[in-house]
């Protein structure tokens, strides 16, 4: 049972972790290498909330809020003129997020931050204890899914943007404002990065090197889901699931690296991985 | 005329000579002021730089001043052996006094060797570096886990231990002794796991370690992040186990907050010893560093004492000949913040080691002091 819980609850995380990267992907056929920059990013607001001695759960907003704005800029002036040219985006990205870890490093400095639990304790689930925290991670992704249903699904906003997902040149034709949603979905992305980070704080140390370990995975999950959500969901249940299960009945060592390795086993049968699209 | 020129010979001679002597002695340190070990790097020199400072004020070395020559070893093999090139080669120092990983120590041996000059190492590590220009006043894991282990088993009567670690040689090292102490003392080791360095995910251990009916937790990752995250895990998953933690220092304990109360280390320096010379040598590092301390840690106080204890080599010894000083530095002996050390068990040194717990406000609290304790067998063709 237990095992169980741990699968569901990887998967959660890795879907937190994992969507942001997502929503830029699916939408721009970028791929934001920044991403663990923006992870640290959030954490560190965190930090900071922490720092102003606020409620630690200010620091969601406000990590959103930063990863956006953050992230606004970055699309004008870095990513807008390599729409055309993918593989420079990600050298591109890249080396953004070397730049944002050092900046973190020179204003924080190196040292682990300490950031205080959003929740904790446990909770005595099928006679035997669990933590609240990773519970609540599966709560945080099924609201972020949902929303993003919602987003794709029930707004103008929405239509727009599934508009040029499928015809760029066409949705332009018809008068969208291709530039605008680019932004916007950009923004959303990071956003989401940032929170997705300080939803890591209580499970990870937070220093500026915290968004790194994630990016690999969080990357080949993406390749396989390609630009589907609900794609994500399943790709982050069976690898995660594999992952719990390697670590749990062979070795964590090797638990460590099943998500890229099935990843890249997956798209060397089927390209598209999970997505129809 | 040719005794006029003999003795302008010898006078020269002499002045140059006298000049040889006043010339100060340089101690070498390098160290990663970059890299992973640049969060504590800048405590170890501090301390080296009071000491030099309190020595030098008393007169020096055989009336010579002390001199620090530091380098940037980029906590690293490769640039280990650039720092230790520079320094023996180059700025030719007298002797290399410094704490640094064992990969970094590993690629500087070999240039110590050729150079011949004495090398204190003050850090820590996983035992068995021999070389005869090597000494050690640090502890190794014969000294620092048996403390963690007996009072486990003593006052929280635990037979059953669960061992977690980095995969890496510092990491399993610890956890092998950890194993091979705990069955020799009767108990039983119910699970031994790992996970990469870079790994941040510890749910499965953490299940496995709560299924186990283990009654006592000893773990000993990579120092900083991974210890945090599995810590944090740890707590998010309720374990309330006896946590007995071979890699986390006063300081990380500090920054961990709530998370890090109870965790049991093994060190031998914790700022809390109740010794006057503990104190005197906080109240110097306070008054010389004020805004600037870096809290002194079990890194950074063995680098202060080495640095006595080649001063009082070179004295024994009479100069800096690396021959003489070498015998020496098996001989002399320091009362420091960590109390008397001696290196000379086969270049290493036995050492007093604190038990400590860590409180709720990241103190830490003596729970046991485990005087003189053997550093074992580590070099026995030295």
């Amino acid at each position: 049972m237990i095992v169980l819980l741990d699968i569901v609850t990887t998967a959660a995380i890795l879907f937190v972790v994992a969507s942001g990267l997502l929503a830029i992907f699916g939408v721009l056929k970028i791929i934001n290498f920044a991403h663990g920059a923006w992870l640290t990013l959030g954490g560190y607001c965190a930090v900071v909330t922490t720092a102003l001695g606020l409620n630690p759960w200010t620091a969601l907003p406000l990590a959103f809020v930063a990863g956006a704005l953050l992230g606004a800029i970055t699309e004008m002036v870095i990513v807008r003129p390599l729409y055309r040219r993918p593989l420079d985006a990600i050298l591109a990205t890249w080396g953004l997020g070397i730049v944002i870890g050092q900046l973190i490093t020179l204003w924080f400095g190196r040292d682990v931050q300490f950031t205080p639990n959003l929740l904790s304790g446990t909770v005595d689930l099928f006679g035997a204890s669990y933590s609240i925290y990773r519970l609540f991670t599966i709560a945080a992704a099924l609201i972020i899914g949902c929303a993003f249903a919602f987003l794709l699904e029930g707004t103008r906003l929405g239509l727009s943007t599934r508009a040029v997902i499928m015809n760029e040149t066409l949705a332009r034709a018809l008068g969208i404002d291709v530039a605008r949603v680019r932004l916007i979905t950009f923004m959303i992305g990071t956003g989401l990065t940032g929170l997705a980070g300080v939803l890591l704080t209580p499970l990870t140390s937070v220093d500026p090197n915290m968004g790194v370990g994630w990016l690999i995975g969080a990357f080949m999950l993406v390749m396989v889901a390609g630009s589907s959500f609900a794609a994500l969901a399943f790709a982050c249940l069976i690898f995660g699931g594999a992952q719990v299960m390697v670590s749990t009945f062979v070795s964590p060592i090797l638990g460590g690296i099943t998500v890229a390795v099935l990843c890249a086993l997956v798209l060397r049968v089927s390209p598209k991985g999970f997505s129809r699209g | 005329m040719v005794s006029r020129l003999l003795l302008l010979t010898l006078s020269t001679a002499l002045a140059t000579g006298a000049l040889a002597d006043e010339a100060p002695i340089k101690i070498g340190i390098p160290v990663g002021l970059s890299g992973a070990n640049s969060v504590v790097a800048p405590s170890v020199v501090q301390s080296a730089e009071l000491a030099v400072e309190e020595i030098n004020a008393a007169g020096g070395v055989l009336g010579r001043k002390l001199e620090l020559e530091i380098a940037d070893d980029a906590s690293g093999a490769a640039g280990a052996q650039k720092a230790f090139d520079a320094l023996v080669f180059q700025k030719e120092v007298n002797a290399i006094i410094t704490m640094e990983t064992s990969a970094a120590r590993n690629a500087g041996l070999p240039i110590i060797s050729k150079g011949d000059i004495p090398f204190i190492y003050t850090s820590f590590y996983e035992g068995r570096s021999c070389n005869p220009n090597l000494f050690v006043n640090a502890w190794v894991p014969e000294q620092q886990v048996p403390p963690v282990v007996d009072h486990f088993m003593k006052s929280e009567k635990a037979k059953k231990f669960f061992l977690v670690g980095s995969d890496y040689a510092f990491g399993r090292g610890m956890l092998q002794f950890s194993r091979a102490y705990i069955e020799k003392a009767g108990g039983e080791v119910v699970g031994e796991e790992y996970l990469p360095m870079e790994g941040t995910d510890w749910t499965a251990i953490i299940s496995k370690l709560k299924s186990s009916g283990a009654e006592a937790l000893i773990t000993s990752t990579a120092g900083g992040s991974p210890n945090v995250t599995l810590t944090k895990q740890l707590r998010g998953a309720g374990v309330t186990l006896p946590y007995g933690n071979l890699a986390v220092d006063e300081g990380t304990a500090k920054s961990m907050g709530a998370d890090a109360a109870g965790i049991f280390i093994s060190a031998s320096y914790v700022t809390s010893i109740d010794s006057q010379a503990n104190k005197d040598f906080l109240a110097a590092m306070g008054k010389k560093f004020a805004g600037e301390l870096r809290t002194p840690n079990d890194l950074s106080v063995p680098q202060y004492e080495g640095v006595y204890l080649y001063k009082a080599a070179v004295e024994k010894a009479g100069s800096t000949d690396t021959k003489a000083v070498l015998a020496a530095l098996a001989e002399v002996s320091f009362t420091g913040p960590r109390g008397p050390v001696t290196m000379n068990k086969q270049h290493h040194a036995p050492l007093t080691m604190y038990l400590g717990q860590v409180q709720e406000d990241g103190s830490v609290k003596i729970a046991g002091t485990f005087e003189n304790v053997d550093p074992g067998e580590q070099c026995p063709g030295l």
